[in-house]
């Protein structure tokens, strides 16, 4: 029985492994396992050549190939008749197949030995259901079409999404209803956004949703990891079979051990048990603004139409952040920190406890009782505040003051200071409830300690 | 394990085909490969022209594979003292990936029983986990 690819689309998700059978000159057949059969459209399929092995040497010699795919949620099979065209080595498709495999390499370390050498493309001759392979005939799941009433709340996410950027008053109160946006429209209850920070090249965690701890402060340099590698591609990933790509990843990894050095494996950010993720750059023309993911336990959770429509979602979120931290910066100052306009602010409880900053200047970082509180610029604000106040007893603070000060070392544009508040305020909330800093009006804020504050520099 | 047999007709036209169970008593110069009847015409078609087979296993939790080429011998259909193997192999390929998350019921419903036995002489054996040494020969 003949089937459409698109109608089969679950079984190209590379949850169940699929198989290829080809044949050289000879007619000597050839089985092999491949991680995913990529659907290119609905007459091609792709498959990722990352070593060049018999599969590709027979395709050479005799174009014709057979592959198995099997549908994750029915066990059902399918059976393509495929004819080898070409061998891709840039483009579109070529990127979002690398994209792919980059990401689960850099996450299992194998950067560089497990990559992407061509994208195959085969002409689907034929697909057909194997019939008799499932002793029931499978369950149908509801397909993803995209209904007229689907349209309509597509429109009113956007719209939805985009008053509540515009609405938002700060980029906390922005960072933190894209997120809920989320969920509420979606149901992506797993989620966070990292800003990018050009001055040490690594991506910061400054909101997050759904996580049992924030993970606020939580950092991965560019081009590490899932989250590292689609900021510096600066395109979107989902994979929907995160388990069986790690298991694939690590195998190679196992192979490729005695081979030579590999790079360390850099835990998932999140979910232990995460089975799907989406990764969306944030980018306003070319520069790179963050990164949002969310993920889900369910492998089957975020599929093409997600991807397409949260790439739009996302650019007007770029676009606020963008505008938030323009409007950081653009903050005037309106004189001396006495007069700034104050909001009420609850007065400072009675000295309950003693706590000690230690800096190690060594490390650019700021310890709290001999536990790692912040690091790099957000670590020498705090310094820089709570040595002023022990040596004058001033306690309140403007953002203009931080960026002349050049020992802070923030870049003269699109300095994110105040993503960079948002950081230290949310570390302080976490480790050091006792001090808050708080803000007192636009461009303004004030340090509030109910401990005695000790300071220490090595 | 998971088992999948790959032919090919007089005019070089690929087939694949689920295999349920493999064994061997011989050190694996021979092996015996157990098709579903109802999903295996083609192979066995293809098997009566060329005889030639290439199977291929992987673990399905960490992704370790061997491919198995060789020379068809025999085809007949599996005896009924050869059905509590074949269930048993069944069986353990469900337990297996009920681990990764497919759930017992779904691997039970592949159909395996009436089965073909295919003999065949092993020719070649190759390393298949993927990686750098994929393709290398063992036997």
């Amino acid at each position: 029985m003949s089937v459409r690819l698109r109608d089969i689309w679950r079984a190209f998700q590379g949850i169940v492994p699929s198989t290829v059978v080809t044949a050289d000159g000879q007619g000597v057949p050839n089985t092999t396992y491949v991680s995913q059969v990529y659907m290119v459209d609905d007459r091609h399929v792709a498959l990722s050549c990352q070593f060049f092995n018999k599969t590709r040497r027979n395709v050479d010699e005799n174009p014709l190939a057979c592959a198995e795919v099997i549908d994750p949620v029915t066990l059902q099979a399918y059976r393509l008749r495929l004819k080898f065209l070409r061998s891709e080595k840039h483009g579109p498709l070529f990127d979002t197949m690398s994209l792919r495999i980059n990401a689960i390499a850099s996450h299992t370390g194998m950067t560089g030995v497990f990559r992407l050498i061509a994208a195959d493309v085969f002409e689907v001759l034929s697909a057909e259901t194997v019939t008799r392979f499932l002793t029931d005939a499978p369950r149908e799941a509801p397909t993803e079409g995209v209904s007229l009433e689907g349209a309509r709340t597509e429109m009113r996410g956007l719209q939805w999404v985009s008053e509540r950027i515009n609405r938002s008053a700060d980029l906390e109160s922005l960072l933190a209803s894209v997120l809920e946006s989320l969920e509420e429209y979606f149901n992506f209850s797993h989620t966070a956004v990292l800003l990018f920070d050009d001055t040490n090249r690594r991506l910061t965690t400054m909101a997050s949703r759904g996580y049992g701890t924030s993970g606020i402060g939580a950092e991965v340099a560019l081009g590490e990891g899932l989250i590292g590698t689609v900021a510096r591609e600066r395109r979107v990933l989902r994979l929907t079979s995160l388990d069986a790509d790690l298991r694939y990843g690590r195998a190679i990894r196992r192979e490729a051990a005695a081979s030579g050095t590999l790079d360390t494996e850099i835990p998932l950010p999140g979910l232990p048990d995460a089975q799907s993720v989406l990764a969306i750059p944030l980018t306003v023309g070319e520069r790179l603004i963050g990164v949002i993911s969310a993920e889900d336990r369910d492998p089957m959770r975020f599929n093409e139409w997600h991807e397409a429509y949260l790439e739009i979602i996302a650019n007007q979120i770029a676009l606020g952040l963008d505008r938030m931290i323009e409007r950081g910066e653009e903050a005037g100052e309106p004189g001396p920190a006495t007069i700034a306009p104050r909001q009420a602010t609850p007065a400072p409880e009675p000295c309950r406890a003693s706590r000690r900053f230690t800096y190690y200047r060594h490390d650019d970082a700021i310890f709290l009782d001999d536990e790692y509180l912040i690091r790099n610029i957000p670590a020498r604000i705090l310094w820089k505040v709570l040595g002023e106040s022990q040596r004058t007893g001033r306690t309140e603070f403007s953002n203009r003051e931080m960026r002349v000060d050049t020992s802070l070392g923030l870049p003269p544009i699109k300095d994110n200071l105040e993503s960079r508040l948002i950081l230290l305020r949310h570390r302080l909330q976490e480790k050091c409830p006792d001090l808050r800093i708080v803000s007192i009006g636009r461009g303004r804020f004030a340090l509030q300690t109910s401990a005695s504050i000790e300071l220490v520099e090595r | 394990m998971s088992i999948v047999v790959g032919s090919v007709d007089a005019q070089g036209s690929p087939s694949c085909c689920r295999a349920i169970a493999l064994s061997s008593n011989d050190d694996l110069r021979t092996v015996t490969v157990y098709l579903p009847v109802a999903t295996s015409h083609d192979t066995i078609e293809n098997l009566a022209l060329t005889r030639r087979l290439a199977i291929a296993a992987m673990f399905p939790l960490d992704h370790s594979a061997t491919q198995i080429k060789g020379l068809l011998e025999e085809t007949r259909l599996a005896r009924e003292d050869e059905a509590p193997f074949v269930r048993d192999r069944l069986e353990a390929f469900a337990s297996v990936l009920d681990a990764a998350g497919v759930p017992k019921r779904l691997t039970r419903s592949l159909v395996h029983w009436p089965a073909f036995a295919v003999h065949i002489r092993v020719e070649q054996v190759f390393e298949q986990t993927p990686g750098p040494k994929a393709g290398t020969r063992l036997q």
